[in-house]
């Protein structure tokens, strides 16, 4: 049986359906944290280590301006990584929910395909739940951190860029049989895209080949996405945006495949 | 699809619910399945009966989709397992040999939920769920977290899965392994009202009472193979004598008893402490054994049963 397996909307939807109600019932008891840890980045960074960054700041905005839009990028790949990888794993090895799921009409790779479209779906949720404090904390301290209308393109790419991350997790996920392993994970993949993506210091600047190498990694392009939609993009953008785009689409189908040979024998 | 050959799909899925011809499964070079044939008559009670790793659960997996043929021919309700996947999943419902719940969601969303799958509008999936939680006798436990469920409670809403949809075949990997003797009555007794519905029922178990109580037909299978197929009563009839002693004595009293019964039986057994002896005529092999003069210190008399032909043809070693 080596045909490539395509997953099928109406059961992808039954899959994201599925974990629609759960999060219906505890939404209100696990959204805070993920409002919270952002935050706290922007008042210990943008505020504490702001202070010291020379007037001017970085590309004509204050620092705290600088790195708001692109905590929005890395808010949805942490929401979509923790989705696509411990909650995945739970629900494949541990709770054995996709064993259930399969004996119905759904099938594997819709399993795969759902729990992408959930994932970016999460990441859009708390993406813009913190889009939105924002914007109002921009108008508190007189000191707008959302200049532009375009932002409202902010939530759909968000989901995009949620869908994009959560393809990498699976795929990860789809390789290992033990939960303690994503410990490599969100130290050699996670966190460096966190670092070195150009949320708290352009790359540009980096001698090569950073620049080029950042160019080729995925969160570069989320932050530049979402930076360009809060201060008004430049045609640029449509690059990022294509290369999201083409990554994802490109990466998808790999985990669909190993998912599904790893759930039915 | 002309109306004909409609017609005969109709017919062929109403004269037998499933079929395998040469069914092989391996996995890395272990031959798990080595080939095996049966039909199944829909609305029937089909068993399969064997040792742990006899083959029996891949054989389900097949049925069910969850695992691949490696080849032969396997046709649920006339229709391919390779290649009608989904239509074939519609058709079944599957009782899993581990609960897999979803233990995030109550019972009765449990319910809601699984019908989501089979693409049931939501009205009558509510109504479905109210006639399915009183079928299975869990109406008071529709909001209830499934972790505070026993285990007998557990499979019964198992079995509520499997006819959420109307289903027609109902699979089921050791329904009631691991129950207490009164969750096991009423899985049994529910599993009856399935059949009195008209469904095909599959089930695999390591059960004797169970298999000789709710199948109309079943297999034994052992390495990967069916090594006999009848009804409960026609196994025992062609495998074992209708009548069975069973003497306890010392070990030495035992041996001397041997020769002494072996000629008027028509078989045999050691078996621990006891020596079964199948006989057409228990009561002139028991005046034998009484002049003897062998002290028996316990004899019990009873008719055969599936488990004297199940260890009959599977050995009396222990099968791991």
């Amino acid at each position: 049986m080596g045909a490539i397996r395509l997953p099928s909307p109406r059961g992808s939807f039954r899959v994201w359906q599925r974990n629609v109600t759960i999060f219906g019932k505890y939404w209100k008891s696990i959204m805070a944290p993920n409002f919270v840890e952002p935050l706290l980045y922007l008042a210990a960074l943008g505020l504490g280590l702001g202070a010291f960054i020379q007037r001017g700041g970085i590309d004509g905005q204050s620092y705290i301006q600088y790195i708001a839009p692109g905590l929005l990028a890395s808010n949805a790949m942490f929401a979509a990584s923790f989705e696509s990888t411990f909650n995945t794993f739970v629900k494949l090895k541990i709770d054995r929910i996709y064993d259930a799921i399969i004996t119905t009409p759904v099938n594997a790779e819709d399993v795969v395909a759902g729990e992408y479209l959930w994932a970016g779906t999460r990441a859009t949720l708390y993406g813009t739940g913190f889009l939105a404090v924002l914007t109002i904390l921009g108008f508190a301290f007189e000191e707008p951190l959302v200049t532009s209308w375009w932002a409202l393109f902010i939530p759909p790419m968000l989901l995009v860029i949620g869908i994009m991350f959560s393809v990498m997790g699976t795929l990860f996920t789809s390789l290992i049989e033990r939960i303690d392993l994503y410990s490599y994970y969100f130290t050699l993949v996670v966190t460096p895209l966190f670092l070195f993506s150009g949320i708290f210091f352009p790359v540009k600047n980096f001698p090569a080949p950073v620049p080029q190498v950042a160019w080729f990694t995925p969160l570069y392009h989320a932050v530049n996405v979402c930076r360009e939609l809060a201060t008004g993009p430049s045609p640029a953008v449509l690059v990022d945006v294509a290369w999201i785009v083409v990554f994802t689409l490109v990466l998808a189908l790999i985990p669909v495949q190993i998912m599904r040979r790893r759930l039915i024998g | 699809m002309s109306t004909e050959t409609r017609e005969l799909k109709g017919t062929q899925s109403r004269a037998s619910a499933l079929a395998a011809r040469n069914l092989k499964k391996s996995y890395d070079g272990f031959e798990a399945v080595k080939g095996v044939d049966f039909q199944v008559r829909r609305g029937e009670c089909y068993g399969f009966l064997g040792p742990n790793g006899a083959g029996k659960t891949t054989t389900m997996k097949m049925i069910y989709g969850a695992v691949i043929p490696t080849s032969g021919d396997l046709q649920v309700a006339g229709l391919d397992v390779r290649r009608s996947e989904r239509e074939i999943k519609r058709l079944i419902g599957v009782v899993p040999q581990e609960n897999n719940l979803d233990d995030e969601l109550q019972v009765k969303e449990n319910l809601l939920v699984y019908g989501r799958y089979y693409d049931l509008p939501r009205k009558l999936a509510l109504q479905r769920a109210d006639e399915l939680l009183d079928f299975v006798q869990l109406t008071e436990k529709a909001g209830s977290k499934v972790e505070q469920l026993s285990g007998g409670m557990k499979r019964r809403l198992l079995i509520a899965f499997t006819v959420t949809n109307n289903t027609e075949i109902v699979v089921l990997d050791e329904p009631t392994t691991g129950l207490d003797p009164q969750a096991r009555h009423l899985v049994w007794e529910r599993l009856r009202a399935l059949t009195a519905e008209g469904k095909t029922l599959l089930l695999t178990t390591h059960y004797m009472e169970e298999a000789a109580r709710l199948c109309d037909r079943l297999v034994i299978m052992e390495g990967g193979l069916i090594i006999a197929e009848g009804s409960p009563k026609e196994l025992i009839e062609e495998h074992v004598s209708p009548q069975v002693l069973e003497f306890r004595a010392k070990p030495e009293d035992l041996e001397r008893l041997c020769p002494i019964v072996e000629g008027p039986a028509d078989a045999v057994e050691r078996s621990g402490e006891a020596l079964l002896v199948f006989t057409s005529d228990a009561e002139d092999l028991l005046e034998e054994v009484r002049t003897s003069g062998i002290a028996v210190e316990n004899t019990v008399y009873r008719q055969a049963g599936l488990e004297d032909v199940f260890l009959r043809l599977t050995g009396r070693r222990l099968i791991e």
